[in-house]
């Protein structure tokens, strides 16, 4: 009786009635009219002028026309020097009796529109509408300027050799900063709206003689096809168009960088690009693509092959220390040299917790600096480095909380997981860390294998926009050959054969 | 929902099973006693039994590590009566607190009184069965009872039991004055039965005066006089064992050159002396090398049948106290080179004799050489290497070439150095 009590009080909802807009959706469908009062007080309505302080509507005379006018605009995204200087007062001072608009006003682009709903989204995406006394469009004038920041240095993927500029939040920077790259007619900058309400809009950026027509297609539907109100940024995007997104392992790359964007462009992938967002979605992505790092091809052969050895080998070390650590002091005692093993024996002899449980206090310990440490504010931070350190490492030590040896264990997986740069892969990687130690705590070596085996089974099943997670390894196709490691750069002949580019050859 | 409610339950019974059924042979480092090497004796009171000598290392001993340095002795150690060595490990937990186990166990001692004993291999066969016993673990014999072996051997540096004794086997290892001497070989060789078998051979007695002798490495552990202060334990020689029993002993010259004869085993930069050829007061420094591998001239097919092995043997001099002059000196050279040659056949032909007439087996695994002349299988096991190997006719011949004559090759001429 008590279930069914509690069942009932937590399943049912209130109900709540929605408030109904179809008066206000039906308004906006219709064209607007030839009377310029109406007209205007129908916008002011919509914009519940005057109490919206940002939006201006300004009415004036047209001299030479001799017709009555009115101007609407959003002054804070809009160039109000522009307006003033290049539509209001051209039109006020006109002489000329049969001139056309287009010809009075000397702004870049002038277009018109009849239907509300359209103009409303022109006035709301940065222009200034004219509506005119006795006309049935409106003449709408692009003077939009949103207020953003300069192209910065790229803070989370930072590189020593190469170039430093950074994606930022506005859109037409972002694709200068790609058209910097690529002076191609080929390059399409191909826009589609994702949100019903914000409107926000999705630009695909791809080279038309490259990209597969069917990728493309795939990618313009998976996004034409969301229905959500709003959607700020890419990073919401990306969750919206992903195969799995309850899967450990991303699958499209999701880079700050615009000479990345530039390259990944041109071996035939799209780039998808949206205001409110410094970086850029490319789609399909491979594992390897989260593997490496524009640094490797801009450093020569060695170095470039160097820096990838000691980052798969961080990749294991972090996936493997402290899972490789439990199973040999629990299971496999004599597998470790007997110096090593009387070591671990001894530092372990005072401390209260078994193995496993002691590794996984320090993870988590280590986990919470780190998270603490990226959301400390600023001027606090240099106080998280040390009290962790301290505490963490030599108190807790000291204490005989935890043996100096699972420090390091722990510090080493810690610090390795730091050369994953791809903020996805690391979290995958550190999650997949927690799952071996667990398997080692219970299985020991057998558990780690057995684990990492599935784990494998798991990639290699895994598509990324129907490109499997692990080509060109496997399943083998043509391609440059850029895995764990690189090759010259006059042997990378091939586009990536799994995209189906237009054209395989490179060079 | 309903079918997510039961994949949901699935899921968790599914992962209570791995709960349930994992950890089982799960055991924390700590909670484990080492046992390094074991002492087998022969019981005064029971035939059926041993008496069990557990040297047990204590991992807390020299670490300097926060948090657990400590000034605890470096080992115990324990000896009482067992039926076996597998089930004592219970029985020492009486007096040893934690788990006795043998994952470090290194070495296997046993007094030179239960080798020689026709049961001991009974013992020894306790080893292929207990699962954390290794297979690399060293078989020692010691000249006195394994457990007071084992108490005196205390080295004051490596205080550390399981590293003095890998540091001490190796060592003899690389310079030819033991042998390898693991279980694996143990098994393989008396399960094989066509040769012997050599352990490493260890005394902590000590001889009473020097030994006055010619050559400078004719003894076996237990004979080498020294002073100092140190640890009392000595390794050198071997002990052989025939059909996993024990039938003599080597001295270390003996072991030494048994490395020579054997193309299984190596030794490198061995270093010995001979008397000197021009000054018999002096006796001649060498280094020895063997120069790739043996030159076997067999001839089973014969009644007697025959072998013709030829050593090649790179000898280096190292002090040269007579101060003759080789490097200009072809004659000196050739003379000095027969010498060798006749010293090296005549000693290499003193121990084999030996291992014929007294051993009756070979020790240099030489029936490796001789399987190629079998084509079946059946018809090398007829032959019989271990009985035939007493009765063949074999000679040695050595192959010397002389190395270099040290860093500098040449000594000063005493009658010019003396004139005045």
């Amino acid at each position: 009786m008590i279930g069914k009590f509690l069942r009932k009080a937590y399943k049912s909802v209130p109900p709540y009635s929605e408030e109904s807009s179809k008066e206000d959706i039906k308004q906006k469908e219709q064209d607007i009219g030839k009377k310029l009062q109406k007209n205007t007080q129908t916008f002011q309505s919509i914009y519940s002028y005057p109490d919206n302080q940002d939006v201006k509507i300004r009415e004036l005379h047209i001299g030479g026309l001799n017709k009555k006018a009115t101007v609407i605009f959003i002054s804070t995204i809009t160039d109000t020097n522009i307006i003033e200087q290049h539509i209001i007062r051209p039109l006020i001072e006109n002489s000329a009796e049969s001139k056309s608009i287009k010809d009075i006003v000397s702004v870049q682009t002038v277009a018109t529109e009849s239907q509300i709903k359209k103009i409303l989204s022109k006035i709301n995406s940065g222009n200034a509408a004219l509506l005119i006394d006795g006309e049935e469009q409106a003449q709408i004038f692009n003077v939009s300027s949103f207020e953003g920041r300069g192209v910065e240095k790229s803070q989370n993927e930072s590189l020593v050799k190469g170039p430093k500029e950074a994606f930022n939040e506005m859109v037409f920077t972002n694709i200068s900063l790609i058209r910097k790259k690529i002076k191609n007619e080929n390059l399409v900058v191909e826009s589609t709206t994702a949100s019903v309400r914000s409107k926000n809009e999705v630009y695909m950026v791809y080279v038309k003689d490259l990209a597969n027509d069917k990728l493309v297609d795939n990618v313009r539907n998976r996004i034409k096809s969301l229905n959500t109100d709003v959607l700020q940024n890419l990073g919401l995007l990306e969750q919206r168009i992903e195969e799995r997104p309850r899967s450990v392992f991303p699958t499209i790359l999701y880079t700050e960088r615009p000479d990345r964007a530039a390259s990944f462009a041109e071996d035939g992938y799209i780039v998808l690009l949206m205001d409110n967002s410094p970086d850029a979605l490319i789609l399909p992505a491979t594992f390897w693509s989260f593997y490496h790092s524009s640094e490797d091809h801009y450093l020569r052969f060695l170095y470039g092959n160097f820096t990838r050895m000691l980052r798969i080998a961080a990749m294991f070390i972090t996936l493997f220390s402290s899972a490789i650590y439990i199973s040999i002091v629990t299971f496999h005692a004599e597998m470790i040299p007997p110096d090593l093993l009387l070591a671990i024996a001894a530092s372990r002899e005072k401390v209260p917790f078994p193995a496993a449980i002691e590794i996984i206090i320090m993870e988590i310990a280590f986990e919470l600096i780190r998270e603490a440490g990226l959301r400390v504010p600023s001027p606090i931070g240099p106080t998280i480095g040390i009290v962790g350190a301290l505490i963490l490492g030599q108190a807790a030590v000291q204490a005989n909380i935890v043996s100096p040896i699972v420090v390091i264990v722990v510090a080493l997986g810690g610090l390795s997981s730091f050369a994953i740069a791809d903020i996805s892969m690391n979290f995958a990687i550190r999650l997949c860390r927690f799952l071996l130690v667990l398997s080692a705590a219970f299985f020991g070596i057998y558990g780690m294998a057995a684990l990492f085996t599935i784990g494998l089974f798991y990639l290699v099943s895994i598509k990324s926009f129907g490109v499997p997670y692990l080509s060109p390894l496997s399943p083998k196709y043509i391609s440059s050959g850029d895995t764990v490691f690189r090759r010259l750069l006059r042997n990378e002949f091939y586009r990536p054969g799994y995209l189906k580019p237009k054209d395989m050859k490179k060079q | 929902m309903r079918t997510t409610r039961i994949k949901n339950k699935v899921i968790l019974l599914i992962s209570m099973l791995l709960f349930l059924t994992g950890c089982w042979d799960q055991r924390e480092v700590e909670l484990s006693a080492y046992v390094v090497a074991i002492g087998i004796d022969k019981s005064e009171t029971d035939e059926g039994s041993i008496r069990l000598t557990y040297l047990i290392s204590n991992p807390e001993a020299g670490i300097q590590a926060q948090g657990s340095a400590s000034d605890e002795p470096p080992r115990e150690t324990i000896t009482f009566e067992v039926d076996d060595f597998l089930t004592a490990t219970n029985l020492a937990n009486t007096v040893v607190a934690k788990e006795v186990t043998y994952d470090l166990l290194n070495v296997i001692i046993v007094s030179e009184e239960l080798a020689r004993d026709d049961r001991f291999i009974r013992w020894m066969y306790d080893a292929t069965k207990g699962e954390d016993i290794r297979r690399n673990a060293k078989l020692l014999v010691s000249k006195e009872n394994a457990a007071t072996f084992i108490q005196n051997t205390q080295p004051s540096i490596e205080t550390r039991p399981h590293q003095y004794f890998n540091l001490i086997f190796e060592r003899g290892n690389e310079i030819g004055t033991l042998t390898v001497s693991d279980l694996l070989t143990f098994f393989r060789k008396t399960e094989a039965d066509s040769s012997l078998f050599l352990s490493f051979y260890g005394s902590t007695e000590k001889p009473e005066r020097p030994k006055q002798g010619e050559d400078q490495d004719r003894f076996k552990a237990g004979e080498f006089y020294y002073e100092g202060e140190t640890n009392t334990s000595q390794f050198a020689g071997s002990a052989i064992f025939k059909e996993g029993k024990m039938i003599g002993a080597l001295t270390a010259e003996q072991t030494r050159l048994s490395y020579l004869l054997n193309d299984t085993m190596e030794a490198r930069d061995i270093y010995t002396t001979l008397p000197d050829p021009f000054n018999e007061d002096y006796q001649l420094g060498i280094k020895l090398n063997k120069e790739g591998k043996l030159d076997m001239q067999m001839d089973l097919k014969r009644e007697t049948p025959t072998i013709d092995v030829t050593v090649p043997l790179k000898v280096d001099v190292l002090t040269n106290h007579s101060m003759a002059e080789y490097p200009r000196n072809p004659e000196n050279r050739e003379k000095l080179k027969k010498t060798f040659k006749n010293r090296f056949e005549k000693k290499f032909e003193k121990l084999i004799t030996k291992t014929q007439d007294e051993f009756k087996g070979d020790p240099f695994a030489w029936s490796l050489h001789a399987r190629k002349h079998f084509l079946t299988i059946p018809e090398y096991e007829k032959f019989d290497w271990m009985k035939t190997y007493p009765e063949m006719d074999i000679s040695v011949s050595v192959d010397v070439r002389l190395g270099t004559f040290g860093r500098q090759g040449e000594v000063p001429d005493m009658e010019k150095l003396r004139e005045d």
